[in-house]
């Protein structure tokens, strides 16, 4: 074995780059025995398979289906109904449409109008800490702010949202919870069934009375032609939820603690902040929220020398594109001004995060607010803790002082 | 006449998402690298073309009036 094969292992959680860095010099597409895929992580094998949706999929459902025993399928159907109507798991045609019917509500210019509600509720969520003189971060801020945000934006109403958040990390426990959780199916089943008794009244109510919100635009855009139905529209309002939430806390969190551990770079923001955009972008590649993602193989295809087989299941190793040094010159450096930055943080091709603009927005408020009001910020500890996921980058705490 | 159009690509932010090709068909398509080319600038009217460059997730694409030299997009 050229590396050990237990992408769980601590040492691999806690710190992914150096193992992946390894793997992408000794056997950079590698078929990984105990995991039972294709571990793919140089920069171009990878935004090579993004752009090759014709034969890689990323029906993640119709794979987790044929797993399952006739049992499990009927005790799970509704798991299985509305994430099959995921974006982030649909292949093109359904993809193309929906798709296109969303992303109208996430255009950088669309997302912009909330600059300036963004940076109020930044600045809120600093009043309430700013006395203590610590936080812990992801408790204190990391958590809140995107609820917030994407809560709003959708149009659900804020004595609602914490209900919301603990429905949404429910639904959650299938792909981000450790693989031994043996609840972790029927959890996140239940917690999505929540949400959709939450969304159902909201969508009629909104399909009566239109608001100034994306819950009712997407029910317009249903009425308009028939073109999302209600299933769709449904799966539509969990999805964009649920993947506002997660990620964008550890984006928050990864990010700060990067320029915490680059005390210059931290100190060159909070004296420009006119590098936000900048500086998010670089966090955003230096130790991003999502590790890697997964497709399947639909037919035999040769990718990085190697040739998978249909069927096969495999790894985009988004973070370890991100440090390749093929690509990005001094991958392990922090530069908040590196231009350009073509990470993949976000993905690429047909699926590349719809959130991404508000993630980014976020990030820019976020990181530049917190750099201006607390030039002494620093940790509290070094003992920093990951949650043991294959495909997130998440810290258990982070811990402040200033 | 129709106003003629200067359209561009930014290839360090495209991203392949294929929006605008969807969105303007007659006037964007992939290349063989997975990126965004400007095949014809009159291919569809300038109302397609400035909900693709709107709709473009990593504000790529910019739009100019070829003879005025105003900026339409973004
Ligand atoms: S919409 Fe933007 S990112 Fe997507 S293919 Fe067109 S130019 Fe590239």
């Amino acid at each position: 074995m050229l590396v050990q094969d237990d992408l769980l292992a601590p040492e691999v959680v806690r710190d992914p780059y150096t193992y992946f860095a390894r793997l992408r010099q000794l056997d950079p597409v590698h078929w990984n025995e105990r995991w039972g895929g294709w571990l793919v992580t140089r920069y171009d094998d990878i935004v090579r398979a993004f752009r090759d949706p014709a034969r890689l999929s990323s029906d993640r459902m119709a794979h987790f289906q044929q797993e399952l025993s006739p049992h499990d399928r009927e005790r799970l159907h509704v798991l299985i109904r509305y994430f099959s109507r995921w974006l982030v798991f649909t292949d093109p045609p359904y993809h193309t449409r929906v798709r296109m019917l969303v992303n109208k509500a996430f255009t950088p210019t669309s997302v912009e109008r909330l600059r300036p509600r963004v940076r109020a509720i930044v600045s809120e969520l600093q009043d309430h800490v700013a006395h203590r003189g610590h936080m812990e971060f992801i408790r204190d801020f990391a958590f809140h702010l995107p609820v917030i945000v994407i809560s709003e934006y959708l149009g659900v109403p804020p004595q609602d949202r914490e209900a919301v958040k603990e429905w949404s990390d429910e639904t959650s426990r299938i792909f981000f919870i450790r693989a031994d959780d043996p609840q972790r199916r029927e959890r996140s089943q239940a917690g999505l069934v929540k949400l959709l008794e939450y969304f159902e009244p909201l969508i009629h109510a909104r399909r009566r009375h239109p608001r100034d919100d994306l819950i009712s635009a997407l029910v317009q855009a249903e009425e308009r032609g028939d073109l999302l139905s209600h299933d769709e529209l449904l799966a539509t309002c969990t999805v964009l939820l649920f993947a506002g939430h997660e990620t964008t806390t550890n984006l928050l969190a990864n990010g700060l603690l990067a320029l915490l551990r680059h005390r210059d770079q931290w100190e060159r923001l909070a004296r420009d902040p006119s590098l936000a955009a900048s500086a998010t972008e670089e966090l955003l590649r230096y130790d991003g929220p999502v590790k890697a993602t997964f497709r399947w193989a639909r037919v035999d295809a040769e990718l990085g020398g190697r040739t998978v087989r249909a069927g096969d299941r495999m790894l985009l190793v988004l973070a370890s594109a991100n440090r390749d040094p093929e690509r990005f010159p001094h991958p392990d450096r922090v530069d908040i001004t590196r231009n350009p930055n073509p990470h993949v943080a976000f993905g690429h091709g047909i699926h590349v995060c719809l959130g991404a603009p508000m993630a980014r927005l976020e990030g820019q408020e976020a990181f530049a607010a917190l750099a201006q009001r607390f030039p002494g910020m620093r940790l509290a500890t070094d003992e920093l803790e990951y949650h043991p996921t294959i495909v997130s980058r998440a810290l258990a705490e982070l811990p402040l002082e200033w | 006449m129709a106003r003629r159009l200067r359209i561009r690509v930014d290839y360090h932010r495209c991203v392949g998402s294929s929006i605008c090709v969807l969105t303007a068909p007659g006037v964007f398509a992939l290349n063989d690298r997975g990126q965004s080319a400007v095949i014809d600038p009159a291919g569809d009217g300038v109302e397609k073309i400035l909900e693709a460059a709107e709709g473009c997730p990593t504000l790529a694409i910019t739009v100019e009036d070829e003879d005025s030299g105003e900026r339409l997009f973004p």
